[in-house]
């Protein structure tokens, strides 16, 4: 069965079209440069242009068509396995699969509260816990890149093994965690949690694994953005009369706030989008599912593709409007340091979701030595 | 990267930006050219042609028929031994194993729609009418009526229970491969201990209650040590609805008349023991011990289980496990009719050769039933077939096959995953939580169950 | 990485006056930095752990799998694990390894090739509405991959296309990623323009300057995102869940699934999980030790610098 003969076949396919569609996104590239300046664009933009075709090509494709398509889908009851043609189009159903989320499914809100909980539980203490030890590190330990290599270690780890790593580790009967504790159970006369079986155990489990696996990261970002803190700002400090926790409040935490807010945009959206970790954990059903596991399950397994597109809109939204709060809220918390420098962006003064990205933007540096230089 | 490797790719996309037209845009239509199958589907060819094209090169002449199935590591290692068999003795079709056991059923859903189906593949009874009902599945009816040469094919020589679940809509869509009775399995030694006769044919719901009851110990601090019974869920209540000659599902498949006051008997007597520490392991105890260790552990006197369950001959491998004997399971008020776990062989609608491919699943189902207990055909239910496939049956055997007269499985209707979590969640769970008498629940549960039926 | 370490040790040594001139007591400070190094210790054992036990897990034989306390140094060492668990399913890993290979390197080199043209393009040309299309780009990034999911599906299926290893890699070609054409956008834009001023002059287009001159000076930066890139399509789960079939054309991550028998009656082999799971994260550790530097600059770069 495992002939190479098949094998190379396999690959050759696919192999071609993507040689094709190199030569595809390339021709596309050639031919928006010289339509444009034919029409008489100036050369710097009709170059820009056609360097960012390929973006804008993968967008009308992969991003904006299927998005309006999936819209569409959810407001029929399309089931995956009925062809579906653009001259059969599944029929309209109205609101009911938003309807029925809301008011019926009796796995939509645990699986909603399942996914926001793991966020907003996780995501601050991960957060703490990391910039303890990036200060930890910044404190000029001995081998800081041995810490840093040995901490970042987690995130490496595929999410399929580490999720099954920590299954494994939570077993409840003989798993290393519950074996750990053992004298902790035994003294206090408890029984031993059953982890990812227990519903109840279920979250906490999950923030748990999660921390581990985040940890590391979040940590050397920290930690770099620690030490992108001019000292000269804690001597000042220090002569203003400042202690550790005034330095701490008034210098590290302010200074910090750009990189604080990238983890925590980030790790945010992470967090809403898990998927592959919690595929490979099996966890009771009542405990509820990650919304994106959710949906896959209800696309392709339940056979409602039309619920699980509403699913997903309800899911996005959710996003959006998070993420908003946090880029609305940002202007009260973050400080950033170029907006008394020079060159902002244009167009900084606007604020607003798309404000809130550009400071994004900028708090990761419009200017900066990054590159070549090291 | 290295700097070579990012040359090669500039000389690469230059080669392919001078052989490609400047208007090529877009992704590449083109079908798939190297899956011969693909292409020959394509073609109108005479349906049942014996000399199928030679396209699939590696296996002469061979049509490769693709089976997927749940088989984890070690069930599709035996499963390949028979497969093996039945290949070799093939002449015009050679079965290809592809086992997927993880989330079996959204995988193979995947590849039906994305018009990737196997030829072949395993279903749970319960999905049977789904597939049918969807148009995912071929309708073996006619095409099976021509191969009653081939043992599988004959269809009087099946349980006519077990056969029923690959019915849908008056045709055949399947061939069950395994169709395992609910036991009854009991402690040899516990009986002993507490002076009771093991069960028989003369047990009806009632002995086996106090039966039950009397095999719950506890010790001098009230602590239980052994069990009665358990319906750890399992059997489903339905034998029991059936047993008082009561239905889920009308034949029809348009009610569920759960409420009906057979019904409602059933589902009483199954209610007043499940939990209760009177005669069945609470659920907390499930639970935190697992119900399979603690029968293997002998800390339950008796409870049901599929006749292809290894509890029968754990002590045999190893003493440290139970002894456990099988028997039937106790006489209702109206039958002694027990649940029949069945799977099924169905054919994918889109298969390029459907006569081949439902030559492949006869001999493929002929095959599994020689390695299978309990084989779904009455031809085959003997001591010696049985103890051939699983020799640890042996003793098991012969009230296997009596059991096997009296088997069933469930009706289906298409939207039976949503009929199944409506009965759990309406009713069952409610019923098994004492949030309402079984009565009432019926009776509120049974427009909701209607809803989804067929129309 | 010479100048680096110097760098660092020089910030060190300042520091360490600085702190030195605002009088710690130095007892104080020799506790305090016992404490931290405690801390850090204990923080590497907590990683590190983990660790440990899915290599000790590997190595221990299924009927010691759930034995009560678990061995922390399995008794017989089964090395054996590996090679059956290598060898335990219809396929071999040798075909799941070449896949997952085949998968990541197609979708790599065409994730970083685009992704560096386009952040060119953003950082070094002017032209109507790049504001706005580079923030739509940026907001792609909050979209939930599951909306276009459905969609997605059925236009590879149209295209006859699933079960095939293209949907995994073709759309590479088009700058998959927003995050990677971010970075590298802000690495160009750090580059003085002088230097492609003088190519300009020199005659050369833009092709060229992206070629031969912007990219090599962003080498580090397209380091970074190979590494990340690999890491990504390495471990890319939903793709080959939805799209491939086939046993054979499995990537490794797939197979892993295998080993849970969810359906069957088989508990998880967790013993070959292990197994496999460690050689699954072999090549990622093997690559993070050898690009550490380049992938922590191109994770900090983001959100750091400036």
């Amino acid at each position: 069965m495992t002939d190479t003969g098949s094998w190379l076949g396999d690959y050759a396919l696919t192999l071609s079209h993507w040689l094709l569609v190199a030569g595809a996104v390339a021709g596309a590239v050639l031919l928006t440069y010289f339509l444009l300046t034919k029409l008489g664009v100036k050369r710097e933009s009709a170059t820009g242009i056609a360097l960012i075709m390929p973006w804008v090509l993968g967008f009308l494709i992969f991003s904006l068509f299927p998005f309006l398509a999936s819209f569409y889908l959810s407001f029929t009851d399309y089931n995956i396995l009925r062809p579906i043609s653009l001259e059969k189009l599944p029929p309209l159903v109205g609101f009911r699969n938003y309807v029925y989320a809301f008011t019926e499914d009796p796995n939509f809100w645990p699986s909603i509260r399942l996914t926001l909980l793991n966020g907003a539980i996780g995501i601050p203490l991960g957060m703490a816990g990391s910039l303890f030890t990036a200060m930890l590190l910044a404190r000029n330990v001995k081998g800081v890149g041995i810490w840093r290599t040995i901490y970042y270690l987690p995130a490496v780890l595929p999410a399929a093994a580490m999720a099954l790593l920590w299954r494994w580790m939570f077993n409840p009967s003989n798993g290393l965690i519950n074996t750990i504790l053992s004298p902790v159970l035994w003294l206090f006369g408890w029984d031993k949690p059953g982890w990812f079986t227990d519903t109840n155990l279920v979250l906490p489990s999950y923030v748990i694994m999660g921390m581990w696996g985040i940890f590391g990261t979040t940590t050397v970002i920290l930690l770099a953005g620690l030490k992108n803190i001019p000292s000269d700002l804690y001597e000042a400090a220090t002569i203003d009369g400042a202690g550790k926790v005034g330095q701490f409040r008034n210098v590290t935490i302010p200074m910090l706030t750009p990189t604080l807010f990238y983890v925590l945009v980030t790790s945010m959206i992470a967090s809403l989008q898990l998927f592959t970790v919690a595929l490979f954990i099996q966890t009771p059903r009542s405990a509820g599912q990650f919304l994106n596991v959710y949906i896959w399950q209800q696309a392709f397994g339940a056979q409602k593709m039309g619920y699980a597109s509403a699913l997903a809109w309800i899911l996005m939204v959710m996003t959006l409007i998070l993420t908003l709060l946090v880029f609305r809220s940002s202007s009260l918390w973050i400080y950033y340091e170029s907006e008394v420098r020079q060159e902002k962006p244009p167009g900084a003064r606007k604020r607003g979701l798309f404000g809130g990205l550009r400071a994004t933007q900028q708090a990761s540096g419009a200017e900066g030595t990054v590159g070549g230089g090291h | 990267m290295k700097p070579r490797t990012f040359s090669t790719f500039s000389l690469m996309i230059a080669v392919i930006m001078l052989l490609t037209a400047c208007g090529d845009s877009g992704t590449p239509a083109t079908a798939p050219t190297n899956t011969a199958p693909a292409a020959a589907a394509t073609q109108p060819g005479p349906a049942g042609a014996t000399d199928v094209p030679a396209t699939s090169a590696p296996s002469g002449n061979k049509t490769k028929v693709i089976l997927t199935t749940w088989a984890g590591a070690d069930e599709a290692k035996e499963l390949q031994v028979v497969i093996d068999k039945v290949n070799a003795s093939a002449t015009d079709f050679e079965i290809v194993h592809q086992p997927n056991p993880a989330d079996y059923y959204t995988k193979i859903q995947t590849m039906i729609a994305g018009n990737t189906a196997p030829d072949l593949m395993w279903l749970s009874q319960e999905y049977v009418a789904n597939y049918a009902d969807n148009g995912a599945v071929l309708d073996l009816t006619d095409m099976l009526g021509k191969m009653s040469d081939m043992p599988a094919a004959k269809l009087d020589d099946y349980y006519p229970g077990t056969l029923e679940v690959a019915r849908y809509n008056g045709k055949l869509w399947g061939l069950p491969w395994i169709a395992a009775p609910v036991m009854l399995y009991y402690n040899v030694d516990a009986f002993q201990k507490a002076g009771i006769n093991p069960p028989d044919e003369s047990w009806t719901w009632d002995t086996f209650k106090d039966a039950a009851k009397k095999l719950t110990v506890k010790d001098a601090s009230g602590n239980v040590t052994q069990y009665g019974t358990s319906f750890n869920g399992w059997p489903p209540v339905h034998m029991f609805i059936w047993q008082a000659g009561g239905e889920v599902l009308s034949a029809d498949l348009k009610s569920s008349p759960i409420d009906s006051s057979e019904a409602v008997q059933g589902e009483q007597f199954y209610k007043d023991i499940v939990f209760s520490p009177d005669y069945a392991v609470p659920e907390a105890v499930i639970k935190e011990q697992g119900f399979g260790e603690m029968a293997k552990a002998g800390k339950v006197a008796m409870f049901f289980g599929g006749a292809a369950d290894d509890l029968d001959y754990a002590h045999a491998k190893d003493p440290k496990n139970a002894d456990l004997k099988i028997a039937l399971v106790p006489k209702g008020p109206k039958s002694r009719t027990t649940f029949a776990y069945t799977a099924v062989t169905v054919a994918s609608a889109r298969t390029k050769n459907p006569e081949i491919t439902t030559k492949a699943l006869a001999a493929l189902t002929d095959g599994i039933h020689h390695w299978k207990v309990l084989a779904p055909r009455k031809s085959l239910a003997t001591v010696d077939v049985i103890s051939a496939s699983v020799p640890g049956k042996k003793d098991s055997a012969p009230i296997i096959i009596k059991a096997a007269e009296d088997m069933r499985g469930f009706r289906n209707v298409p939207r039976q995953a949503e009929w199944d979590t409506i009965f759990w969640e309406s009713f069952q769970d409610l019923l098994y939580h004492d949030k309402g008498t079984a009565a009432d629940l019926a009776k509120t549960a049974r427009p909701k169950l209607e809803e989804v039926l067929p129309k | 990485m010479a100048t680096t370490a110097r760098t660092q040790a020089q910030r060190i040594s300042e520091q360490e006056k600085v702190q030195s001139k605002y009088g710690d007591i130095k007892r104080e400070k020799k506790v305090s930095n016992s404490v931290t190094y405690f801390l850090l210790a204990l923080g590497a054992a907590i990683v590190l752990v983990p660790f440990g036990w899915m290599i000790s897990t590997s190595l221990t034989a299924r009927d010691q799998l759930f034995v009560y306390p678990p061995q922390i140094i399995p008794n017989p060492v089964a090395w054996q694990n590996y090679l059956e668990a290598w060898n335990a399913l219809p396929v071999s890993f040798t075909r799941f390894t070449a896949n997952t290979l085949f998968i990541t390197v197609l979708a790599m080199s065409a994730e970083i090739l685009t992704c560096s043209l386009v952040a060119y393009g953003f950082a070094r040309f002017r032209f109507p509405g790049r504001n706005i299309i580079f923030l739509i780009m940026l907001s792609t990034m909050m979209l939930p991959g599951v909306v276009t999911l459905v969609p997605q599906f059925i236009m590879w299926r149209e295209l006859k296309l699933v079960d095939t290893y293209d949907p995994l890699v073709l759309g590479a070609w088009f700058a998959w990623g927003p995050s990677y054409i971010f970075l590298l956008r802000q690495f160009f834009m750090s580059i003085p323009r002088e230097i492609e001023e003088a190519a300009i002059i020199d005659g050369a287009n833009a092709f060229q300057i992206y070629w031969r001159i912007m990219l090599p000076l962003v080498k580090p930066a397209l380091l970074a995102i190979a590494v990340l890139s690999f890491i990504g399509n390495w471990n890319n789960f939903l793709g080959p869940l939805i799209y491939l079939n086939t046993g054979e054309k499995y990537p490794m991550i797939m197979a892993l699934k295998f080993f849970e028998q969810s359906l069957s009656k088989e508990a998880p082999l967790f013993h070959y999980m292990m197994a496999m799971s460690a050689m699954m994260a072999l090549p990622l550790l093997v690559l993070y030790f050898l690009m550490q530097r380049n992938l922590i600059e191109g994770i900090t770069v983001g959100a750091v610098k400036g």
